[in-house]
């Protein structure tokens, strides 16, 4: 049962990471009604970012978790402030076009500045190696780290949410835009606060995934995709909902990887069709809500 | 869209509108005497690229189809383009049949899938439509490209030659200029047949859809139904375009499944202008044209379209044709 | 519609189309031009820039010896990016509008299988410079197309005398889902069987999409079903990711032998370094450091000087490419695509690899893979050093041409 334990625990370090990423592309959905298409080439700024801190300019790996999503949320109210705020008021179609329009420049500005070879970032020197679990299975230290922090995010996005008066206006926009601006509440401030919180959520996903990846071009595209299924089973704009699509991803990828090769990448879309039919607004619902 | 804003005189209309007719037909033929001429006007290589146009504009007007008349984006729309591809190459490789029998086939299947594709979307509104259709895009592709034994996975399908067309008629199709010819005749032929579709009160309950599903339906017209067959016949036109790439392009591949190709006909309809019916077509062709040129000078052709996209989406919504016909319009 | 609309409409279609009609390029050669089209994007990106100075460097050199037939040469570079369709795009634009007089490149092999059988419309010859399916050598084979390096048959035939070197009986393989890795395998294993024919092929295969970005689980399955040996067929940016992955898993202390059919990649090898453990077989169409001759010695210091870093296979085969063109054009004695193609067949030419010849049969050039075993770092060129090299001898080493040639 060793290779299904590990199967297990490959899921679930896929899985917490996914979370980490797609959570941000849900908030964002739930709070300002837009798909964020450019949401993975923010990941992939964030794994960039991390790379040219930590080879390029010698940062220690805890200073760039710090450093490289604020830089990738600073960059993100820029975008907002110059493109997206054409587009809100529109119907969705716009945003999803304009966003779209943002993959493709994010994307290419990427390759352009870092080129097109593969780069290779180092987990810090206190996460190396493995470390023997239950049942003798050798597991990556650095992978465990990754469990932590999703698990940390989880924890912590919750109490934003519940506890905090922050999370409470931004489930508030979320509901009812109109009433929340009566109320006094900025909503510009929100908004923008809002779209920033998710694109630092994708770089901070994309820092921690760096030292477990492969740094190239195309990794903003394939992570893209992951999170759209995230958010369509887990229900857009729902919290919970996105953890539980991240989780059952990171089954499909860990346990279908390893016992169903096959059919392992036509898995995550057949798994987004089959919810969509029975629950179209995901499993968890934009009711649930944040 | 485009509205009709302009007030009737009684008298002088007619006239005038049965001489804009006659214009416009003059036009239209003047057009297509140009494009029937085209490979001895133009320098070789641009007959490959007036070919790509036709059957991209041909794809991204099945996709206004949709958007622009039906007011659903749909992000998987290549499924069925690619599909049409597949199955021409398919059938050459094997059979050797004639390329309109071969073209037949793949408008049937297309229409078909999108029948069934179509059947789980429509229910759903907006972002939910645009993720579902990518999904099943996406599905779409993952089977061609893990499925080696049939579809020889990410290689695709090459290796086979068009010989014949059918009908009896003797041509070359392996000469491009000719190709080309075969190519514009079938494109306007289904150009004219989409047309009479949108022009159709089926094509004005579409438009009625797009601006107002709750009216329409209260209006006792069954709204799901309207959008499965737009999604059926816009998937068969998209069907008959990749059938026509397949000899063009020699190969069949997972390529032309992917959500990226889906973008295309998205991308090519808002730089012409969704709200027009000839719009995507301006918009494939300002596309292909703008890619062969950038891609000559730099490798960042994708920065480019991006920067265009993002500007045409926040500035000129309207498409490149209809910011011209607006302007032409306020100057009157 | 309204008339008026329509009206406008076409009008401004007719413009558009006018404009096309009008702008027109028109091209000039007085330079020979060199066509080539390889992987500019993408996560094996670096193959392409690669060949991409190999070129550069072949260029520079024989337009300062004055040229061929007393012209310069230039080169126009394409992105492939690894799809079939846009690579044939790519050569006609190539050809009919930057009136290419010859063409080379391609790093995948899939690319090739699509794009072969569309260079006799061309008509110019083709030299392929990395992509290794022997399709475009057997049952795709035309008089235009020619392969300068290594193709999966001499690759697998010396892979296999390798294997069989070590004894392991029980093999698998992780290759990439398209036609390189499952030929990989299929021509090792029918290799292996000649050589040793007591070898099992293990029914458990793994084979992740090209670009994957996860490796675990089939790490774990290859693992888990305890082989003797391993032939990887993974390349560029995957292999990096797999070695990095299969280090966290322990992968290569398990003390099976593993093979990695084309790792001795300076690309790959650059952004491992040393993660790339010891004792692993890598095999490759070039090394460097495998042949001590006058002329490989020249091509890699001159490479170094100018790159800062040893030569990839890449650059290698797209610098003999250039110069086979050299060689061919002198030969035939005009720029025409048709006599260039016929003057390749059967041409020898002095290589860093020794005396290369494009066998008649199938223009195939008749070279060996060099196989190594991982050593010790190789600190001046930053990668690891290899010991026990063979280098397979091409006349020996290919198999006979392939009856669906027919040329």
């Amino acid at each position: 049962m060793g290779s299904l334990s590990l199967a297990l625990l490959n899921s679930l370090d896929i899985g917490l990471l996914l979370f980490i990423i797609a959570v941000g592309l849900s908030i964002v959905f739930g709070v300002l009604s837009v798909i964020n298409f450019a949401h993975g080439a923010l990941y992939m700024l964030g794994a960039y970012l991390a790379f040219s801190c930590i080879n390029g300019l010698g940062m220690p790996f805890w200073l760039t978790v710090l450093v490289a999503p604020l830089a990738v949320a600073a960059l993100a109210v820029l975008i907002d402030r110059l493109m997206m705020r054409f587009v809100y008021q529109r119907e969705p179609a716009d945003s999803l076009l304009l966003t779209f329009a943002l993959l493709l420049i994010l994307n290419e500005s990427v390759r352009l500045t870092w080129g097109t070879g593969i780069h290779v970032v180092e987990p810090p020197a206190l996460l190396q190696g493995t470390i023997t679990l239950f049942g003798g299975i050798q597991y990556p230290l650095y992978n465990l780290f990754v469990i932590a922090i999703g698990g940390v995010a989880l924890v912590g996005l919750w109490l934003l949410f519940n506890k905090t008066r922050v999370g409470k206006i931004m489930r508030a926009a979320a509901l009812d835009r109109d009433m929340a601006q009566v109320l006094c509440i900025n909503t510009r401030l929100v908004v923008t606060g809002v779209f920033a919180f998710g694109a630092w959520l994708a770089a901070l996903g994309g820092v921690v995934a760096a030292p477990m990846r492969s740094i190239d071009p195309g990794m903003g595209d394939k992570i893209i995709i992951e999170s759209f299924i995230i958010v369509v089973i887990g229900g857009l704009g729902s919290f919970p909902g996105a953890l539980l699509g991240a989780l059952i991803l990171g089954l499909i990828h860990g346990l279908g990887g390893r016992y169903l090769p096959q059919i392992n990448l036509m898995l995550p879309f057949v798994g987004m069709a089959i919810v969509l039919l029975l629950k179209p607004h995901g499993l968890m619902g934009r009711r649930a809500s944040l | 869209m485009s509205t009709d804003n302009q007030t009737m005189t009684v008298s002088s209309r007619p006239s005038r509108k049965s001489s804009l007719r006659r214009i416009t037909v003059l036009v239209l033929t003047v057009m297509l005497v140009l494009l029937i001429a085209l490979p001895w006007l133009v320098p070789y290589f641009y007959i490959f690229i007036a070919t790509e146009i036709l059957i991209l504009g041909l794809f991204a007007a099945s996709f206004n189809l949709i958007f622009g008349y039906t007011g659903m984006l749909s992000f998987g729309h290549a499924a069925f383009f690619g599909m049409g591809s597949y199955v021409v190459a398919m059938l050459l490789q094997s059979f050797q049949w004639p390329l309109l029998a071969c073209l037949l086939a793949a408008v049937m299947v297309a229409a078909l899938l999108a029948w069934v594709i179509g059947f789980f979307c429509v229910r759903l509104n907006e972002v939910y439509f645009a993720m579902l259709t990518l999904a099943f895009g996406m599905m779409v592709f993952a089977v061609a490209h893990q499925w080696r034994s049939v579809t020889n996975g990410s290689d695709g399908i090459a290796g086979f030659s068009v010989t014949s067309f059918g009908l009896g008629l003797e041509l070359t199709l392996g000469n491009p200029s000719v190709y080309y010819h075969v190519v514009l005749v079938l494109v306007v032929l289904a150009v004219a047949l989409l047309y009479l579709i949108c022009r159709s009160s089926f094509g004005l309950t579409l438009r009625a859809i797009r601006q107002n599903p709750e009216r329409v339906a209260f209006c006792g017209l069954n709204v799901r139904r309207y959008r499965l067959a737009a999604f059926t016949v816009a998937g068969a036109f998209a069907g008959l375009a990749g059938g026509l790439m397949a000899p063009f392009l020699r190969i069949a591949s997972p390529e032309l499944l992917h959500w990226s190709m889906s973008a295309e006909p998205v991308l090519m309809t808002i730089l012409g202008g969704s709200g027009y019916f000839l719009g995507p077509f301006v918009g494939a062709g300002v596309f292909v044209l703008l890619e062969t040129w950038v891609t000559s000078m730099t490798q960042a052709w994708m920065l480019v379209l991006g920067i265009i996209l993002a500007l045409m989406v926040m500035f000129f919504r309207r498409g490149l044709l209809g910011t011209i016909l607006h302007w032409l319009q306020e100057r009157k | 519609m309204r008339c008026v609309s329509l009206f406008r409409s076409v009008l401004a279609l007719t413009a558009a189309v006018g404009l096309c009609a009008t702008s027109a390029q028109a091209q000039d050669d007085d330079p020979i031009q060199i066509g080539a089209i390889y992987l500019m994007s993408g996560s094996a990106a670096t193959y392409g820039k690669f060949a991409q100075q190999g070129i550069d460097m072949a260029i520079e050199e024989i337009n300062g010896a004055g040229g061929v037939l007393g012209r310069p040469l230039a080169v126009h570079l394409e992105d492939s990016q690894g799809k079939a369709a846009t690579a044939i795009q790519a050569a006609r634009k190539l050809v009919y509008q930057d009136e290419s007089d010859v063409l080379m490149g391609l790093d995948s092999s899939g690319v090739a299988q699509g794009l072969v059988p569309v260079l006799p419309e061309l008509s110019k010859p083709f030299i392929i410079t990395h992509a290794a399916t022997p399709d475009v050598t057997g049952k795709l084979c035309n008089k235009y197309t020619y392969r300068i390096s290594v193709n999966v048959h001499q690759n697998m035939s010396g892979a296999a005398e390798i294997a069989a070197k070590t004894g392991a009986k029980r093999w698998t393989t992780i290759g990439p889902d398209y036609a390189f890795g499952h030929q990989s395998w299929e021509f090792f294993g029918k290799y292996l069987k000649e050589k040793m024919p007591n070898a099992e092929l293990m029914s458990e295969v793994a084979f992740p999409r090209f670009g994957a970005e996860d490796f675990t689980p089939f790490i774990d399955s290859v693992m888990a079903s305890k082989p003797d040996g391993v032939l990887i067929s993974v390349w560029g940016g995957d292999m990096v990711n797999f070695v990095r992955q299969a280090n966290n898993r322990g992968f290569f202390k398990q003390g099976f032998e593993v093979l990695f059919t084309v790792g001795a990649a300076t690309e790959v090898l650059t952004a491992l370094g040393d993660q790339l453990p010891e004792g692993v077989w890598v095999g490759t169409r070039y090394w460097y450091g495998a042949h001590d001759n006058e002329l490989n010695n020249k091509f890699v210091s001159g490479y170094k000087k100018r790159y800062g870093a040893p030569p990839s296979y890449n650059a290698e085969g797209a610098y003999m490419a250039v110069y086979a063109y050299k060689a061919a054009i002198e030969k035939a004695g005009k720029v025409d695509g048709d006599a260039i193609a016929q003057a390749l067949s059967g041409l020898t030419i002095p290589a860093p690899t020794g005396q290369l010849t494009f066998r008649k049969g199938d223009n195939q050039a008749l070279i060996g893979p060099t196989w190594g075993k991982t050593g010790a770092m190789n600190d001046a060129d930053k990668i690891r050093s290899l010991t026990e090299m063979v280098t397979f001898d091409g006349q020996k080493i290919t198999p006979p041409v392939d009856a669906a040639c027919k040329l």
